[in-house]
């Protein structure tokens, strides 16, 4: 009767760190090609349970890549498991959760990556929310909508809306305050340009202010509780070419390459049409007036209290 | 040719003509072109009376004749004549901004009169001036300023020769020395109607036409005058550019602004998409002296205007100083948009108008984009864009992803289609003409007894002036209308003048709406 000696359990471990002596090697990830070019003396069933070894204790993870083969990376130690304790599938969720970034995923697109079953979806969410791991934040689009992401993340923009919204809510006073501001601040330097300048050239360039000052000046006045960038002025300035108030120009822009926007206020060409001048105008029933009918010019009462207006 | 439009060309002959020639002219609008014996059955009036009405209306450019297939001539009435009728006090205010007191009263007369000669208006309104000269106390004229007037007013094209619809086969048979003779004057020779052919008339090319007119007669009682609606409109139009560019700019360049318009005046055809070129050495020679401006600085006003973003003034060149000409369609483009703007504003608020801008900036968005860029709340944002919808200001083409049309999965896009809205106003505009005209004529018939009360009043206390009699006899007089008739008397008065005012200022939009389609027809012509 000969002695085998069970080599497997020393050589287990030290297949495994062989294994992680790889994958630190290789920081893309390593497949099992690579694994049994290294290490041929070990045999198939010895290589997955030292990789599901690895997998379970967290040490390395198992990724999908491109071209549809396995790839086994080095989990980052530093991210070393929030989970712990938690199960395989928790992990999942976790990961998927995480992988959404900023941007928050839906509870659907998280069932369709996991494949798991909604029930076991709902209980893993609410675990690692209690947990503290997760969080639910409503998005601006569609309020019945949830995204879930990481505790410590900063929602992006396109969910909670920027600088607009605040819980939620379309802060449109807000964005009146400052349609009226920079209206006032455009004004203001067109009146100071043409009093000042002889010749209309220097009186329409003197005129045209660049988003940035129009920045400067809103923040200067500090009505915004939120810091405001320049681009969210630009959407404002140009709520203010929509209501016809003010025109914007496109310069080269000095120094830094690209381009300025210049903006300026204008005057609108009439002052109003005759038709809205009287009761006809803006009459609600108009369709419905005939001579003789039910609504007629002779009877309206629009034009009674117009006509008696001294 | 709507309901509206006849409901109104009815209404403003019975105002101008009286009763039987409403009853004609109604028989004319439904029934388009007639002849004599069915207009005389279908009007139920004697032949006498018919013809009277017809050769009144004729006299007054409103109905025209023709012969049709069968030899017999047939009536049409001109429902654009009827309604610039409606114009006719502009007109006069026109003439006389632009030349005096005399061309005022000279525009009236013909306006009046329908076609006259040139002899009998000149002299008719130098004994209307001269009277109110010598009630004022100043010295009397001569004639021969009148005529000075005519004679300017001619020249710019304000006026012209009547067309002899008798021996002119068709429109196009006129050549351009008869386009020409047609604003050319006579000399005038006070009190005297019979005179022989001026020497210049004879220097004119021959032209079948005038050869028969000048050995017919040896006088220019052939020569019928009348009002040349076509100019006048192109002058409001030119007005309305200039109104537009002295709000975006400012005054000095409005008048730049009119000067190119006034060299251009006699030379561009009718409704051209672009004006002639015009080089700087002219416009800057062509400036009033008053304005003062050196040479630069009206170069630079035509560099801002060039430049601005409204685009009525294009810089073509270089030659000569720099050519510019006016871009008439988009220069109407963006009148008859602002004008609908209004329309808007008044009619849905600011917040609509910012919706509408977007769209006409933008040409096509979806309802998403529209809620992101105007920075509306999104709920209100959806409900004013469906109401301007429903009251189709805004139109949606639908573009489906797939064959079945399904509309989760198709793209609605809004968008501003500007000539369809500018008619829908333009009928609107018609419906609220009509309803004042309603209006002022039930007014005036329910106060009618009140009013011819003061009238008699007022012949009364006219007649006890010329004939010396004493303040006791007026006071009595004026004491029988009771102060309560009085202020009814004010408010009916008010009433009616607010009526009038609004049908004027009706009638610049109804003229801006019209010019806009004008030239969207035109432009469509030329494209084809």
């Amino acid at each position: 009767m000969s002695v085998e000696v069970k080599q497997e359990p020393a050589l287990d471990t030290d297949q495994e760190t062989r294994i992680l002596l790889l994958c630190h090697e290789n920081p893309e990830g390593i497949n099992d090609a690579l694994i049994q070019e290294h290490m041929p003396q070990f045999d198939v069933q010895q290589r997955v349970t030292a990789i599901n070894r690895l997998l379970s204790t967290g040490r390395i993870d198992l990724l999908k890549s491109s071209s549809g083969k396995l790839i086994y990376k080095l989990k980052d130690s530093s991210a070393a498991d929030p989970v712990k304790g938690g199960d395989q599938q928790e992990k999942v969720v976790y990961q998927i959760i995480k992988d959404a970034g900023n941007k928050g995923i839906w509870i659907r697109d998280i069932r369709f990556k996991s494949n798991l079953l909604l029930t076991q979806v709902n209980k893993i969410l609410k675990n690692l929310e209690s947990k503290k791991l997760i969080k639910a934040v409503k998005s601006v689009a569609a309020s019945k909508k949830k995204v879930y992401m990481l505790y410590n993340l900063e929602p992006d923009r396109t969910v909670t809306g920027g600088a607009w919204y605040s819980d939620q809510d379309f802060e449109s006073e807000f964005v009146e305050v400052l349609n009226q501001q920079c209206y006032k601040f455009l004004v203001q330097k067109a009146e100071l340009s043409k009093r000042t300048k002889e010749d209309p050239i220097a009186q329409r360039n003197g005129s045209f202010a660049s988003s940035q000052d129009v920045w400067k000046f809103i923040s200067e006045l500090g009505i915004s509780k939120v810091q405001l960038s320049v681009e969210d002025i630009e959407t404002i300035l140009d709520t203010l070419i929509y209501d016809g108030k003010c025109e914007q120009t496109i310069v080269a822009a000095a120094g830094d390459g690209g381009q300025t926007k210049l903006y300026r206020a204008v005057n609108s060409l009439i002052n109003s049409t005759g038709l809205m001048r009287m009761p006809c105008g803006s009459c609600p029933v108009i369709q419905n007036c005939h001579v003789g009918g039910a609504v007629s010019p002779t009877t309206c009462v629009y034009f009674k209290d117009w006509l008696q207006l001294q | 040719m709507s309901n509206c439009k006849s409901s109104i060309c009815s209404h403003l002959i019975k105002d101008h003509f009286g009763d039987l020639t409403q009853t004609v002219c109604d028989v004319l609008l439904q029934k388009c072109d007639c002849h004599l014996r069915q207009l005389t059955s279908e009007a139920k009036i004697p032949l006498d009376r018919v013809k009277h009405v017809l050769t009144v209306l004729i006299q007054n450019n409103l109905v025209t004749f023709q012969k049709n297939k069968r030899g017999q001539t047939e009536y049409t009435l001109d429902h654009d004549a009827i309604l610039w009728r409606n114009r006719i006090p502009h007109y006069i205010f026109c003439g006389k901004n632009l030349y005096g007191d005399a061309a005022e009263l000279l525009i009236e007369d013909i306006a009046h009169n329908g076609q006259i000669t040139m002899s009998t208006v000149v002299e008719n309104v130098t004994d209307k001036l001269n009277e109110a000269l010598e009630n004022a106390g100043h010295p009397k004229i001569g004639a021969s300023v009148v005529y000075e007037k005519f004679k300017a007013l001619a020249n710019t094209h304000f006026i012209k020769q009547c067309v002899n619809p008798l021996e002119t086969l068709c429109p196009e048979d006129i050549d351009e020395c008869a386009v020409a003779k047609l604003y050319t004057v006579p000399p005038f020779q006070p009190g005297n109607r019979k005179r022989k052919l001026a020497s210049d008339e004879e220097a004119q090319p021959v032209n079948k036409k005038i050869k028969t007119e000048a050995g017919a007669s040896a006088a220019d009682d052939h020569i019928y005058w009348t009002i040349n609606n076509n100019r006048f409109h192109r002058y409001f139009t030119d007005q309305l550019l200039i109104k537009a560019i002295r709000s975006k700019i400012d005054e000095r360049a409005g008048q730049i602004l009119q000067t190119i318009l006034r060299l251009n005046e006699v030379m561009t055809e009718d409704l051209a998409l672009t004006s002639n070129p015009v080089s700087f050495i002219e416009i800057f020679q062509a400036l009033p002296k008053d304005l003062q401006l050196s040479k630069q600085i009206c170069e630079q006003y035509l560099t801002v205007m060039a430049d601005d973003s409204t685009g009525f003034v294009n810089k073509i060149g270089d030659s000569g100083g720099g050519m510019y000409t006016i871009n008439m369609m988009k220069a109407m483009t963006t009148i008859c948009t602002a004008h609908v703007e209004s329309v808007i504003q008044e009619r849905f608020g600011s917040k609509s108008l910012r919706i509408f801008r977007v769209l006409i900036l933008k040409k096509h968005l979806e309802q998403k984009q529209i809620e992101e860029l105007v920075m509306i709340p999104a709920k209100e944002a959806k409900e004013l864009l469906y109401n301007m919808f429903a009251q189709n200001f805004i139109t949606i083409t639908e573009i489906s992803k797939t064959a079945d049309h399904a509309p989760a999965r198709s793209f609605y896009l809004f968008r501003v289609n500007l000539e369809q809205v500018a008619r829908m106003l333009l009928e609107h505009s018609m419906k609220a003409l009509m309803n004042t005209i309603v209006k002022r004529e039930m007014e005036t018939r329910e106060n009618r007894r009140l009013m011819e009360k003061e009238e008699r009043a007022e012949a009364i206390i006219a007649n006890l002036e010329r004939s010396g009699g004493d303040a006791e006899q007026k006071e009595e007089i004026l004491q029988s209308i009771t102060p309560a008739e009085k202020t009814q008397l004010k408010r009916v008065k008010h009433m009616i003048n607010m009526l009038d005012q609004c049908e004027l200022q009706l009638d610049e939009t109804i003229f801006v709406l019209e010019t806009y389609l004008q030239y969207c027809e035109t432009k469509l012509k030329t494209k084809r």
